[in-house]
């Protein structure tokens, strides 16, 4: 009879996880690491997480069996009757010792995170390429140096035009705010940078590999916040340069396409 | 021998759940003004649930549209602003409000007709805030307000900006009267014997707490007063033409010490729940103090850590990125000193030590993802996604919620004069420990594969399921609050009657009546320790409130 009603239950309760799974696609973001990455400062923060993961997956261990072990041992019901606990006030020595090694711990993690902060996050001026990346109220202008425009306009279906870089080239990014603060995010590329008006912020990519990436703005900048969808596609430079000309082409093709609400890329005020 | 006067115990301090409706608007009673700022704080945490529940029901799958995106904007900044400004914060005031006094043997506080004013200033803040729903809508570009998204500029359609930052100020105000408040009362009022190193370490807690609001109340206000000038008189701070960054770094100088007001005073509830259930003093009290310190200190110098993707000079980044990690140590010793404390305890395992320990288990988590979080690199990932989110709700809701939740179970008796129902409160704890941890655990993982926050629907398809399971839970935290709330209500009415001492308290709230009488103390015992009640209990010389004929 119990074991009828328990196999039952398993039943139903399979078939109800089943259901979930099959109705809503994939169990998608449950992974516990960015996507892999397709930029070495992408790369650099990927390996920067799992290096501070040593520490913090050692600690939340050690401190989660540490309060395990006095709910199952130190119970009143499991002490001896009438047992009266040692009256302890402190211990210099522990108190000591649990002081400095949490000090340790986050002052090694600061110092290979100030490492990679100099190494990734300072302006770099050896760019073969150069994009700025304008936010707006709500979407993204990209202007090339050589002339070629992507009006990356937010949608609320998220099909919005790709932002195409050739790969493995090294590409500054040179990003401004119009109107509020937006903030451009694609995870397997890298960390957002902010497009604050005002002044110009920096970042980086180089992607090894061709293909398609998505992000989205990450600071809320009002309704439409959630259509500013960014798509990023990175072709060999024969597809790139191919790519280029026929943007060139349909541009002079008609003179006035639409690029009026974005600023011309000219040398940056500093920032503040 | 003169006949002493008898006072007759005022029939307003009974326990009965009903008091007259002009005794709770004229009162200056630390006690009941105390009641009233928690009974706000729990309103208003029921109104940011259920602000919290439609936005789920928004999330719950891609592409719907159970309210549009500006609607979901209100709803998110007003569950922000409702749960730390008019819940957590008023809560944790409301409880120092009515222990303080009691704790260091004072019969109020030092300002009462203040504690009144100050008490009074929260409805109206609240209802300035609320009231821009009924104006073409509320704020709408989350709880922290960033400018320009609030300017005139952007946000034609409405007053709810302004509502807001008026808001804000009035409560600002009003913290700052309850911070000095505080301070007076603690250094000025304390009972014969109470030295500084002999106050209950929630007292510490409360002093840090105090000192912090003193600080930062003002920054916020002038923040807001600035942000009104724009709108209203045109000036340029934070406009796009202005220096909108200005802003973040006032908005944040208060904000992050915000973060310690609402969990400092939990630590110290946990520092006086802890000793009591496993018998044991408090371990290392001392560094406890001076970890609290040295947390007031850190808090104060680390607000730049919410703005690392705005393009800061990377040495200024370093500066508060070694600042954010070194909080980690204070925390730490506290954590630790927790640990020794109940270690070779014998621990009775009630509801209000359930919630301690569950506390424990999920604060720690908050801090070591807030460890992630400081290192600069691995924010600029992290920063402004669901693993944010995530990150602040266990540090808010595993951490101060819990704490609230362990202090309410353990001082509703002194306050209402009966006990909580136990079985109702070991199905709340489990279920907002297991709904609490399946909302927000894989909001992490959801984060770090790309899910922003504040967005109002998403595409992404591969989300779907788990944001389902973190609707699903957000509703089991629903069904436990409502427990509570049943428990409550039906304990406050019928339950079982308490007694002065119903767990075998160390401080000096147990050695008055529950609930205590105006005066709190007919006559104030003697202190020798940190733990004056236990001392007089050992040494047999405890009397009784109850047979003192005052009282009876």
């Amino acid at each position: 009879m119990v074991a009828r009603a328990r196999a039952t239950f398993t039943t139903l309760g399979l078939a109800a996880a089943a259901l979930l799974l099959s109705s809503c696609g994939g169990l998608g973001g449950i992974a516990p690491i960015f996507p892999t990455p397709v930029s070495p400062n992408g790369q650099d923060i990927y390996n920067l997480y799992l290096l501070i993961s040593i520490p913090a997956i050692i600690v939340f261990i050690g401190v989660e069996v540490a309060l395990l072990w006095v709910v199952l041992r130190y119970r009143r019901s499991r002490q001896p009757a009438g047992y009266v606990p040692p009256q302890i006030h402190g211990h210099n020595g522990l108190e000591i010792a649990w002081t400095v090694a949490p000090l340790v711990i986050v002052l090694a993690i600061a110092f290979v995170s100030f490492q990679e902060l100099q190494k990734d996050f300072q302006p770099i001026n050896n760019q073969q390429m150069l994009v700025v990346v304008s936010g707006h109220q709500f979407g993204w202008i990209y202007t090339y140096e050589n002339g070629v425009v992507v009006d990356q306009e937010g949608t609320l279906a998220g099909n919005v035009t790709p932002f195409v870089v050739p790969v493995n080239t090294l590409i500054k990014l040179q990003f401004r705010g119009t109107d509020v603060i937006h903030s451009w995010w694609v995870p397997a590329i890298s960390g957002k940078t902010d497009a604050v008006p005002g002044y110009d912020n920096f970042s980086w990519l180089k992607i090894s590999q061709p293909g398609t990436w998505r992000g989205e703005c990450a600071e809320l900048c009002g309704a439409g916040h959630s259509t500013m969808q960014i798509i990023v596609q990175a072709m060999d430079q024969t597809d790139y340069d191919q790519w280029v000309q026929t943007q060139l082409a349909a541009k002079h093709a008609s003179p006035s396409p639409s690029p009026s609400t974005s600023p011309s890329p000219k040398p940056s005020a500093s920032p503040s | 021998m003169a006949a002493t006067t008898v006072l007759p115990r005022p029939k307003a301090y009974d326990d009965s759940f009903f008091k007259p409706i002009s005794l709770w608007l004229t009162t200056t009673d630390h006690k009941l003004i105390g009641i009233m700022y928690m009974v706000t704080g729990v309103l208003s945490f029921v109104v940011g649930g259920i602000f919290a529940l439609i936005i789920r029901l928004q999330l719950a799958q891609p592409n719907l549209s159970v309210v549009d995106a500006e609607t979901y904007n209100q709803l998110i900044s007003a569950h922000g602003v409702t749960m730390i400004f008019f819940f957590v914060t008023i809560f944790l005031t409301g409880i120092a409000n009515y222990l303080v006094p009691i704790m260091i043997g004072a019969r109020d506080m030092a300002f009462p007709r203040v504690n009144l004013l100050g008490f009074w200033l929260i409805p109206v803040s609240i209802i300035l805030y609320y009231s821009a729903f009924f104006t073409g809508g509320a704020l709408d570009a989350g709880w922290t307000g960033y400018a320009p998204l609030t300017e005139k500029a952007y946000q034609s359609h409405s007053l709810g900006v302004d509502f807001w930052a008026l808001s804000i100020i009035v409560w600002a105000i009003s913290g700052i009267m309850a911070s000095t408040n505080f301070l007076t009362t603690i250094v000025a009022l304390r009972a014969p014997g109470m030295k500084l190193t002999r106050l209950p370490l929630f007292v510490w807690a409360q002093i840090s707490t105090s000192i912090l609001l003193l600080v930062v109340g003002a920054p916020l206000a002038a923040a807001m007063i600035l942000l009104e000038f724009d709108r209203q008189l045109g000036t340029q701070f934070f406009t796009t033409q202005g220096r909108p960054v200005l802003y973040q770094h006032l908005f944040w100088f208060f904000g992050h010490p915000e973060v310690y007001i609402m969990i400092l005073p939990g630590f110290g509830m946990i520092s006086e729940i802890i000793p009591v259930f496993a018998r044991k003093p408090i371990f290392g009290y001392m560094s406890m103090v001076m970890a609290l310190f040295g947390i007031v200190f850190l808090s104060m110098t680390v607000w730049a850590h919410h703005m690392f993707t705005v393009g800061m000079n990377t040495y200024v980044e370093t500066f508060f990125m070694v600042m954010t990690m070194l909080i980690a140590v204070p925390t730490g010793i506290k954590f630790f000193n927790w640990i020794a404390t109940a270690w070779w305890g014998s621990i009775e395992f009630t509801v209000p030590m359930k919630f301690v320990f569950g506390f424990l288990a999920t604060f720690l988590i908050g801090g070591i993802t807030g460890v992630y979080l400081a290192s600069v690199p691995v924010d600029t990932q992290l920063h402004q996604s669901y693993y944010v989110v995530a990150h602040l709700h266990y540090v808010l809701f595993g951490g101060s919620v819990f704490t609230i939740f362990a202090g309410l179970y353990y001082w509703f008796p002194k306050i209402t004069g009966r006990l909580l129902n136990r079985t109702l409160g070991e199905w709340n704890f489990w279920t907002l420990f297991i709904g609490f941890n399946g909302t927000f655990l894989i909001m992490h993982t959801l984060g770090l594969e790309g899910m922003p926050r504040r967005i109002a629907t998403y595409t992404n398809v591969s989300w779907a399921t788990t944001n389902l399971i973190i609707t699903i839970s957000s509703f089991l935290i629903a069904f436990s609050v409502l427990l509570f709330l049943i428990n409550v209500v039906r304990s406050w009415n019928g339950g079982e009657i308490a007694g002065n001492d119903p767990w075998g308290g160390n401080t000096l709230e147990w050695a008055t009546t529950s609930p205590p009488p105006p005066y709190n103390f007919e006559r104030v015992p003697p202190v020798r320790s940190f733990m004056p009640l236990r001392d007089l209990r050992e040494s047999g010389e405890f009397v009784d409130p109850e047979a003192i004929p005052a009282l009876v």
